[in-house]
């Protein structure tokens, strides 16, 4: 499965607002690699980001998803305990991912999805899953230097639509959305 | 709105969980008749008023939990 070649279900260059208030990027090629089982301590609803840049995801209470860059399914995987953990699957093309970030990050996060995302409910480093524009999704809140951002994945199938809801959300805070992922 | 008490993901709008109807007993399928077995697949009670209720949590944690709700008022206590 690593060794194929990976095409992103989006496949949509980085949509930004010009005063930088909010952006959106494909990030779909991140490996992503599903354990259930005895996994490792990190709770559900948590992260715990490794020093090789691997963020381990509590996603479900017997189940953690790994993330970490493009193509380092391989290494992800050598560094599970595989002992005691039941299953591993490397998820990584079944997947759609993006990220939303920016100061109004959460504003128009908030718009398509139920969940409470104040800062003291879904801190930096959160893990939830919810519906996102009616589809079911896996977030994580995934700050950088201080900057909101969340990555927000879903099944492969739903990640066309999903990227044209999210961006339609976004574009009242100055996204610029191209007219093929209008939904208008 | 009703807001269900997830016990793993907390309290949650309920358009993310699926009810799964009232909590049934189910009779031993060696044992039951095909009246009793009829009775568990497609009789309920269909009460106005408190009603124990089996929930998933569809868009969270994917776990099955009982609650009670008040079908009149959709009031909801946690039964666990």
């Amino acid at each position: 499965m690593s060794d194929l070649l990976f095409q992103s279900p989006l496949n949509k260059a980085e949509l930004t607002s010009p005063g930088g208030n909010i952006g959106l990027t494909d990030e779909s090629a991140t490996t992503k690699i599903l354990v259930r089982g005895q996994g490792p301590a990190v709770a559900y609803g948590q992260s715990k980001l490794l020093p090789n840049g691997t963020l381990i995801c509590g996603s479900r209470p017997d189940e953690w998803t790994f993330l970490a860059g493009p193509g380092k399914s391989a290494e992800v995987q050598a560094g599970i305990d595989q002992s005691e953990a039941t299953t591993i699957v490397d998820i990584t093309h079944g997947r759609a991912m993006m990220r939303l970030f920016g100061p109004a990050a959460t504003q128009a996060l908030a718009k398509v999805c139920s969940i409470d995302l104040a800062d003291d409910l879904t801190p930096d480093g959160a893990v939830f899953s919810a519906s996102v524009a009616k589809v079911t999704c896996d977030l994580v809140r995934s700050d950088s230097q201080g900057i909101q951002a969340y990555l927000i994945s879903c099944e492969r199938s739903f990640g066309a639509y999903l990227i044209s809801a999210v961006a339609d959300a976004a574009q009242e805070f100055g996204l610029g959305v191209p007219a093929e992922l209008s939904l208008h | 709105m009703i807001i269900v008490p997830c016990p793993h993901c907390g309290p949650r709008n309920s358009v993310d969980l699926r009810n799964c109807g009232e909590v049934v007993n189910r009779p031993n399928p060696d044992t039951a008749t095909l009246t009793e077995w009829r009775t568990y697949l497609y009789l309920r009670e269909n009460a106005a008023g408190w009603v124990s209720e089996t929930w998933y949590c569809r868009a969270g944690c994917r776990r099955y939990f009982t609650i009670e709700r008040n079908t009149v008022t959709n009031e909801i206590r946690d039964q666990s």
